[in-house]
């Protein structure tokens, strides 16, 4: 290419020379492997074979039969429905706490952003050791308490094992929507909040009237980025409790990644990968239109 | 120095140490100029608690035969400047090559040896994906007992590659040595061998002597007198000492291993002669039964562990005995590592109620209390340098390297009759990190009491997955009884098995 056919491109008015490398990215690492698992999903790694072989549609169908895949997405939306609510209002309920802005507040915050830094496989890790029946800290607390039995290892108990998963989520997470939620908080205008102490509103009164209906979109927003996540967990069910008992805590994701990486049954991960892709779509596309979301 | 550059060294140097580019003693050294005791190495390296060194004498003093050296001089030379490549577990004789031993091989051969260690469910998925591709991207293969009939087309058998290469043949490296237990359990898959036996985990009883001798009770022969023991424990010990333990994880291939040995020991297999299921029937029930009532004796976080809660509840001394791997004993043993060194003894696994031959059994399973979850080594029919790799091979499973593994690395059972009389095995069999005291248990286990999983294709799916989350959910009170729980693994192995 000559000097001057760059100086060209550099002057040009058309944005696709500067959006190429970007495009390429996308299409390597995003559309192709997207192409790639559809193409898988009618296909099925047969070991004896050592080939792929094409199914038809026989993957999408074993998943109407297969009382795993619905247990799996049952737990997941389970776990995402009640990690979303926990955070939500723990991280509002923090959040305004925190906005106070009284001695120490500052530092409390650097805190908890820090719990944001450690990998969820480490966080998993010390709450599977936190409630150890043995010697887990949380388990003592628990016991001491009253509240529960010596004897009940939560992790391995299946009315309990999925609470047991869902705490260290929500310790970990809270505090990202505390973090969005103070920036929320500190973007609204003071103006309304003047009036309506004129008026002698309550503290309550100006949380639901004014506090709240300003919140909506940043807490759509954060919920939208969290249930995302929320629907792909994994590390925090791997580490703890690889699923049990039983499958009372086997999330899709788990299932996913099992039935590709351990079973080598490629086609039918694929095929719970795309699912799983898909309803999340879905749920993403049917909350922004319901909540107005705008980025 | 500072704190940060502290951590990075100490962060260094422990990658090296796990990657075996750094021996256990130089990193200790190292380790030693942070301030740090031998105590590091109690962060539990490795994914099994007993995969870690557990020895009481240095490298140095230990160094593989001259006259071995010397053969790997001469015939590796037209070799030198290959690289061969190995994915494996990480166990006590991998452990002890990539730390300690590959170097010598290296030095006197010019070949390079990069070893893989990796969690089992990923060699699995690297051997599948090599043979799939024929890539030849691994010239040896790691191959646990469970994939040898998945694999056996994919491998040299080691007899042919033996007489058809007499230029490269080891002097007196006897196949013949193998115990025949091994070979048929681990190696063998219809006439082939799939390589040679390399490793061999097997279930022992291993108890605490000082607590068995305060209540007057004597190491259990029989399974209904393990569960005595362990009652009379519990209830006069516990909750700060209880009987026995387990590796009961749902949904983990760990509680399949707890279950096979129940199973067996109580006359039950889990396939019959035509290939179906009958872990359901009678003396299947009868073990879950069994299993049941022994459970309410274990500390009551084991439906959480693996083999590694396991072994650190003995080690800890929360379990006063235990049904389980034999590699345990010599970390048990280092005083450094454990609160109960010289306080266990070890004895052959409970005598089963009954004992179902193998011809009552389906997938050529062999029913015994002393489960093992041995594995093989081989050379890839795809390897682009199979000569080289078959040298590393003789080398690696030859009687003296089995020897030093076994007094560098402690714990597994050797896999050839003459390492058990080695004397340098022998002088090791006193209390004390990296003991062999137990080896002489481990030989009568494997000749006399020695359990093998069936070979078939789905068995990986069905042991690591659908028979632990069944028995998961079934501890977890999912399902009414043990027969009902029994049954509904029965129709799950059953469509496993249609596919």
């Amino acid at each position: 290419m000559s000097v001057t056919q760059v100086k060209r491109i550099a002057i040009s008015d058309s944005p696709w020379p500067w959006l190429l490398p970007l495009v390429s990215l996308l299409v390597v690492f995003t559309i192709y492997p997207l192409i790639y698992n559809i193409w898988l999903s009618f296909h099925e790694f047969m070991p004896r074979k050592r080939a792929l072989v094409f199914v038809g549609f026989a993957n999408w169908v074993q998943l109407w039969h297969d009382t795993r895949f619905w247990g799996a997405l049952g737990v997941t939306f389970v776990y995402f429905t009640i990690a979303l609510a926990c955070e939500i209002v723990l991280g509002m309920a923090v959040a305004l706490l925190l906005d106070a802005e009284l001695p120490g507040f500052g530092a409390l915050r650097a805190v908890l952003s820090m719990t944001l830094v450690i990998p969820p496989a480490i966080a998993g890790m010390m709450f599977l050791l936190m409630e150890d029946p043995q010697f887990g800290v949380l388990t003592y607390l628990l016991n001491m308490l009253g509240l529960l039995d010596k004897a009940t290892p939560i992790l391995a108990t299946s009315s309990l094992a999925l609470a047991g998963v869902l705490v260290a989520e929500i310790w970990q997470w809270t505090p990202f929507m505390v973090l969005i939620f103070m920036a929320g908080l500190r973007s609204l205008p003071p103006e309304p909040y003047e009036a309506a102490m004129i008026d002698g509103a309550s503290s309550l009164q100006m949380f639901r009237r004014l506090t709240l209906p300003m919140m909506s979109r940043v807490i759509a927003v954060a919920a939208l980025l969290r249930g995302i996540d929320l629907f792909r967990v994994f590390d925090y069910v791997f580490v703890m409790t690889s699923g049990g008992p039983g499958t009372s805590t086997y999330s899709l994701s788990l299932y996913a990644w099992q039935q590709t990486f351990s079973f080598l049954k490629w086609g039918y991960g694929a095929t719970l990968s795309l699912v799983s892709l898909a309803i999340v779509m879905i749920l993403a596309n049917l909350f922004i239109r319901a909540f107005k979301v705008r980025w | 120095m500072k704190d940060s550059v502290k951590k990075h060294y100490l962060a260094s140097i422990t990658d090296k140490f796990v990657r075996g580019q750094l021996g256990r003693r130089e990193f200790l050294r190292a380790a030693g100029k942070l301030g740090l005791g031998a105590g590091a190495l109690g962060m539990g390296f490795g994914n099994r608690p007993f995969g870690a060194f557990s020895s009481a004498r240095a490298a140095e003093e230990l160094t593989p035969n001259p006259e071995i050296l010397k053969w790997l001089a001469d015939v590796g030379k037209p070799f030198a400047g290959t690289t061969l490549k190995l994915a494996t577990e990480s166990t006590p004789p991998s452990n002890a090559i990539n730390g300690q031993l590959k170097k010598y091989f290296e030095e006197a051969t010019g070949i390079k040896v990069e070893i893989e260690v990796l969690p089992l469910e990923q060699v699995l998925q690297k051997l599948t994906l090599d043979v799939a591709s024929n890539l030849g991207t691994y010239d040896l293969y790691y191959i646990d007992q469970s994939w040898a009939a998945s694999f056996s087309q994919d491998v040299f058998d080691p007899r042919e590659q033996y007489s058809a290469k007499a230029d490269l043949a080891m002097p007196n490296y006897n196949l013949d040595d193998f115990l025949p237990a091994l070979v048929d359990g681990i190696a063998k898959y219809e006439d082939r061998w799939v390589g040679v036996p390399y490793d061999i985990p097997i279930f022992i009883m291993i108890y605490r002597k000082d607590i068995y001798d305060k209540l007057s009770l004597k190491a259990p022969e029989t399974i209904e007198e393990l569960y005595t023991n362990s009652k009379i424990i519990t209830d006069e010990m516990g909750p700060n000492v209880y009987g026995t333990t387990g590796q009961m994880k749902s949904g983990h291939y760990s509680l399949e291993c707890d279950w096979t040995a129940w199973l067996w020991g109580h006359g039950g297999s889990i396939f019959g002669p035509d290939g179906t299921f009958t872990g359901n029937d009678e003396k299947g029930a009868a073990a879950l039964e069994y299993w049941t009532k022994l459970k309410a004796t274990m500390p009551p976080g084991v439906d959480g562990w693996t083999w590694d809660g396991q072994g650190q509840s003995v080690a800890q001394g929360v379990a006063a005995s235990m049904l389980s791997w034999g590699e345990f004993f010599p970390y048990f043993d280092d005083p450094t590592q454990t609160k109960v060194s010289g306080l266990c003894e070890v004895a052959v696994p409970p005598r089963a109620i009954s004992l179902r031959t193998v011809k009552e059994t389906g997938y050529g399973e062999i029913p015994g209390v002393g489960h093992q979850g041995g594995s093989s080594l081989a050379v890839s029919r795809y390897s682009k340098s199979p000569d080289a790799a078959w040298i590393f091979m003789q080398w690696a499973t030859c009687a003296d390297t089995q020897a030093l593994i076994t007094t560098l690395g402690g714990g597994t059972g050797p896999t050839r009759a003459s390492v058990y009389d080695d004397p340098r095995v022998l002088a090791q069999a006193r209390v004390g990190a990296g003991t062999t005291r137990h080896l002489p248990v481990v030989r009568e286990t494997i000749a006399k009491h020695m359990g093998s999983e069936p070979d078939l294709p789905e068995w990986a799916q069905l042991s690591s997955d659908t028979i632990p989350v069944s028995l998961g959910k079934y501890f977890a009170g999912s399902y009414g009884s043990p027969k009902e729980a029994l049954d509904d693994i029965a129709k799950q192995v059953g469509e496993v098995l249609k596919g």
